[in-house]
């Protein structure tokens, strides 16, 4: 579904990517994996066309989107959810998802996909006439995730939907997320500082690092990886699995 | 009592008109990251076209309003696609682009002056429009062109608060206002965007220009003064805020107004500057203490 081959950019005369190669295909999870500054961000804004690309391509469906509006590369339907702190704050609630549907023209499917992200997330339902300022560090995270559903995206890319927040919401915020992908079809692209969580949840992974795919293969084989376990993940993977199923 | 009536009037109408052209300010302030020096040739361009349209169509005077809304408005957009788009681009996307962006604006001030100037000379114009008899309240006469400003401004706030609040389009340039790359990847198209947010500031001055143009006269270097008015405004009703750029210009204006009338009327102009410096020292937030996004 999503193909990137040899993709270098950076800011300004900066590399940070040196020839990414990576693919999700429809209906994964994909965690794309890697410390603070290795280019995990970078990747994202290059894949939605917020940086331009210096060398290598990004299909997307089969067709090259590298280096396209940003805007055209959503109404493909791929859409990124950047970090919580992206959101309004000077709009309520309603007027944040509203304006993830901005691309879509169909009302009554977009007031049913409003009903169905306040289903996913109820306490947005019971906030939708509240300033997004008024919500607290989980519920913006919940509302960038929902805004991103609301452009009904085919892919859906989520940049650390876990950053800054206390375990147990991380925990609900990632069941949910599988419940979506699940649920609706969505292919997801995780991208996460947090290895542990995003392994569980993600069928494979990449681990980026000096702007190159160091590691990759299937998620149970990444856990299991000695370089990864001592380079990220600090100690054993049972526990926090036995913390999910709790 | 009829004195003071005639004051407030009299200054809430010239406040709304400083409100108009420190909302196009604000409207830019907030949406392009830059403050814009040539706001006020804008608003003396969009007084000129306003002539221009009734001596060549001679339709009535609302609708040289909206036809001098809709020239100034495009000019606006050539204007910021052919001249400050490299220079925002330049400047590492739409953050604050420094010095580049405010010599730029001065220097459109003088050019557009300029053109004015082969277009239209440099004599005063008086505006081609009577509105017949003033009104009389109790003992004083007051011109109805106050009543039109309150009127049309009311109307023209009126449809832009609408299409801010109620409106996709609306929605969209209130997100691009607030954070560009982040609106790009709900999908809005943010160039344009930025386009049409500079187009209907200078629209708003336009209709700030045609408003004022038949109580003063218009002339090419009107431009100047009501930008360091509208300025005032601004900072008075707390820079980059819209509600905030209209409240500032009523106060401005009232001040202004109620000075010149009770204390010494020669030193008008500087009566609204004595009060942008207090509001400077004592509340540089703006007087009504909105809350509007800190820029780098």
């Amino acid at each position: 579904m999503l193909s990137i081959r040899g993709v270098a950019t950076g800011y300004g005369k900066v590399q940070i990517l040196r020839g990414i190669d990576m693919s999700v295909s429809e209906g994964q999870i994909v965690a794309l994996l890697g410390g603070n500054g290795t280019g995990k961000s970078t990747l994202l804004k290059a894949i939605s066309g917020l940086l331009p690309v210096w060398d290598g391509t990004i299909e997307f469906e089969g067709e090259p989107i590298q280096n396209r509006q940003p805007n055209e590369i959503v109404k493909r339907g791929l859409t990124q959810v950047t970090q919580g702190k992206d959101m309004y704050p000077a709009m309520t609630v309603e007027e944040n998802l509203k304006i993830g549907a901005y691309t879509r023209s169909d009302r009554a499917g977009v007031a049913a996909d409003m009903d169905k992200v306040f289903d996913y997330f109820p306490v947005l339902g019971e906030r939708r006439r509240q300033l997004a300022a008024t919500l607290s560090g989980g519920e913006v995270q919940m509302l960038v995730i929902g805004r991103g559903l609301m452009a009904r995206p085919k892919l859906i890319m989520l940049d650390e939907p876990s950053s800054a927040l206390a375990p147990r919401i991380v925990l609900d915020i990632f069941s949910i997320v599988n419940r979506i992908s699940r649920n609706e079809g969505i292919t997801i692209l995780l991208v996460e500082q947090n290895v542990r969580m995003a392994l569980l949840l993600a069928e494979y992974g990449y681990v980026i690092r000096d702007g190159v795919v160091h590691i990759e293969g299937e998620s149970n084989d990444l856990i299991t990886d000695d370089n990864v376990r001592l380079a990220y993940l600090g100690g054993t993977v049972t526990d926090a699995g036995a913390e999910l199923a709790h | 009592m009829d004195l003071l009536l005639d004051f407030v009037i009299v200054g809430v109408s010239i406040g709304i008109v400083y409100g108009l052209v420190a909302l196009g300010i604000s409207l830019i302030f907030s949406g392009l990251d830059i403050v814009h020096f040539a706001h006020g040739e804008l608003y003396m361009i969009g007084a000129f076209l306003g002539i221009s349209v009734i001596a060549f169509t001679g339709v009535p005077y609302f609708w040289a309003l909206i036809g001098a809304m809709i020239l100034t408005g495009v000019l606006g957009v050539v204007v910021e696609r052919v001249f400050y788009r490299r220079l925002t681009r330049g400047g590492g996307g739409y953050t604050v682009a420094g010095m580049g962006m405010i010599i730029c604006g001065f220097g459109m001030s003088v050019a557009l002056q300029n053109v004015a100037y082969l277009l239209w000379g440099a004599a005063p114009h008086p505006y081609p429009v009577s509105f017949g008899m003033p009104i009389f309240l109790g003992n004083i006469a007051l011109p109805k062109n106050y009543f039109y400003i309150l009127i049309c401004a009311l109307i023209l706030m009126t449809v832009l608060h609408t299409f801010l609040t109620r409106t996709k389009l609306g929605l969209a340039v209130r997100a691009v206002a607030y954070n560009k790359d982040t609106s790009y990847l709900m999908g809005v198209n943010v160039p344009v965007m930025i386009s049409l947010i500079f187009g209907v500031a200078c629209a708003m001055a336009a209709a700030a220009g045609v408003l004022i143009g038949p109580i003063n006269y218009v002339q090419i270097e009107m431009g100047y003064l009501m930008l360091l008015k509208a300025f005032a405004a601004a900072v008075v009703g707390g820079f980059g805020s819209l509600p905030g750029a209209l409240l500032g210009g009523i106060v401005v204006g009232l001040f202004e107004t109620l000075c010149a009338g009770y204390l010494i009327a020669s030193y008008k102009d500087i009566y609204a500057f004595l009060l942008l410096i207090v509001v400077l020292m004592v509340r540089p937030t703006g007087l009504f203490g909105i809350l509007v996004k800190v820029k780098a």
